[in-house]
């Protein structure tokens, strides 16, 4: 059975999700002392297929370092990926006041203390609107300096369709950019759009 | 003398007219979601003349038809984002107060846009509370409604 969303789940969604992650980027402008930039999130039912599609989408071209971190409530259960432009490192470690070596370690630093930003303060936001706590698994390193192609290859999908949030991140005048994908299984959809639907109501 | 009468006459009446009439508000946001909590947020028994807009084009269009005096205004969207609509309004010198209810709610946007005009700034998801505060606050909304 294919689980859809209809174009008024899908606007409610995306209202959500653009709270959440100003929710977020809040969290981030206040740590850094910058500015983040905001697009409109994407909101899509994918398969496993397209998910390769989405990621190779994304406007990050260049090497790569990711994270996932996977988040579970009554019924709802979903993976979160952080895919950080590896160019943005050098920028960051100024704005962190970073002094170690930027190192594959250091690097790895940077990028768990801003996943634990940006993925904790959107899936709170998100939780927080449908008035449920999701419980946060450990961050798990996908990979470093490798291509968006191969985080999709690593990963074993035993899934058919996936809702998929995908969230752009820019911190203005810096050459910093990310892209937050939420991934929620084709089970917690058929939850959340009941939640939705009450909202919609 | 008589002519100043009746100047004066008509006058008064359009004056009467005007407090008769519905306060133009206007609901500007590219999601009909959004347009619809902010909506179920207004104050009861609150008399406004409603419009909608999905996006900052169209809310310039309806401010400049006078029909947004009071204007709830998201900043991301489509075709013209809020910081556009906030810009022309003060260019043009347009009629509206702008209370800016967004997700963005990072000290820098919420400066910016004060800086551009606005004459608040609600966090969103907006409810009953904060609308009727803040419209309070500015007496738009007087205490007997």
């Amino acid at each position: 059975m294919t689980t859809l969303i209809n174009e008024d789940q899908r606007d409610c969604y995306q209202e959500i999700t653009n709270i959440a992650m100003g929710q977020a980027a809040d969290r981030l402008a206040r740590l850094l002392n910058v500015y983040v930039i905001l697009p409109i999130p994407k909101v899509n039912m994918i398969s496993a297929s397209e998910l390769h599609m989405a990621l190779a989408d994304t406007t990050i071209n260049d090497n790569v370092s990711a994270v996932c971190q996977g988040f579970i409530a009554s019924g709802i259960a979903g993976e979160a990926l952080l895919i950080f432009n590896d160019a943005s490192f050098s920028d960051l470690a100024k704005l962190m006041n970073y002094k170690g070596p930027l190192d594959r370690h250091g690097e790895l630093e940077l990028l768990m203390d801003v996943s634990s930003v940006l993925i904790g303060a959107c899936i709170q936001g998100i939780g927080d609107q449908f008035e449920i706590s999701f419980n946060q698994g450990h961050p798990v390193v996908l990979g470093q300096h490798c291509h968006v192609d191969d985080l999709v290859k690593s990963g074993n999908h035993q899934w058919s369709q996936t809702l998929a949030i995908e969230i752009h991140y820019e911190i203005e005048n810096m050459n910093i950019n990310c892209d937050l994908l939420l991934l929620f299984t084709e089970d917690s959809v058929a939850k959340i759009n009941q939640q939705i639907d009450y909202l919609l109501d | 003398m008589i002519i100043q009468g009746f100047r004066l006459l008509l006058k008064t009446i359009n004056l009467k007219a005007t407090q008769i009439m519905a306060l133009p508000v206007l609901i500007c946001d590219d999601s009909s979601f959004a347009r619809k909590q902010m909506k179920r947020a207004l104050p009861d028994n609150w008399d406004i003349d409603l419009t909608f807009a999905g996006n900052g084009l169209e809310g310039i269009e309806a401010i400049r038809q006078g029909k947004g005096e009071v204007v709830f205004l998201d900043l991301t969207m489509p075709e013209m984002d809020g910081y556009g609509v906030l810009e022309i309004i003060r260019k043009e010198d347009l009629p509206a107060m702008v209370i800016v209810v967004s997700g963005d709610i990072q000290p820098d946007a919420q400066e910016r846009v004060k800086k551009l005009g606005a004459m608040a700034f609600i966090k969103k998801p907006i409810d009953k509370e904060k609308a009727t505060q803040i419209l309070t606050e500015f007496g738009i909304l007087s205490a007997a409604e």
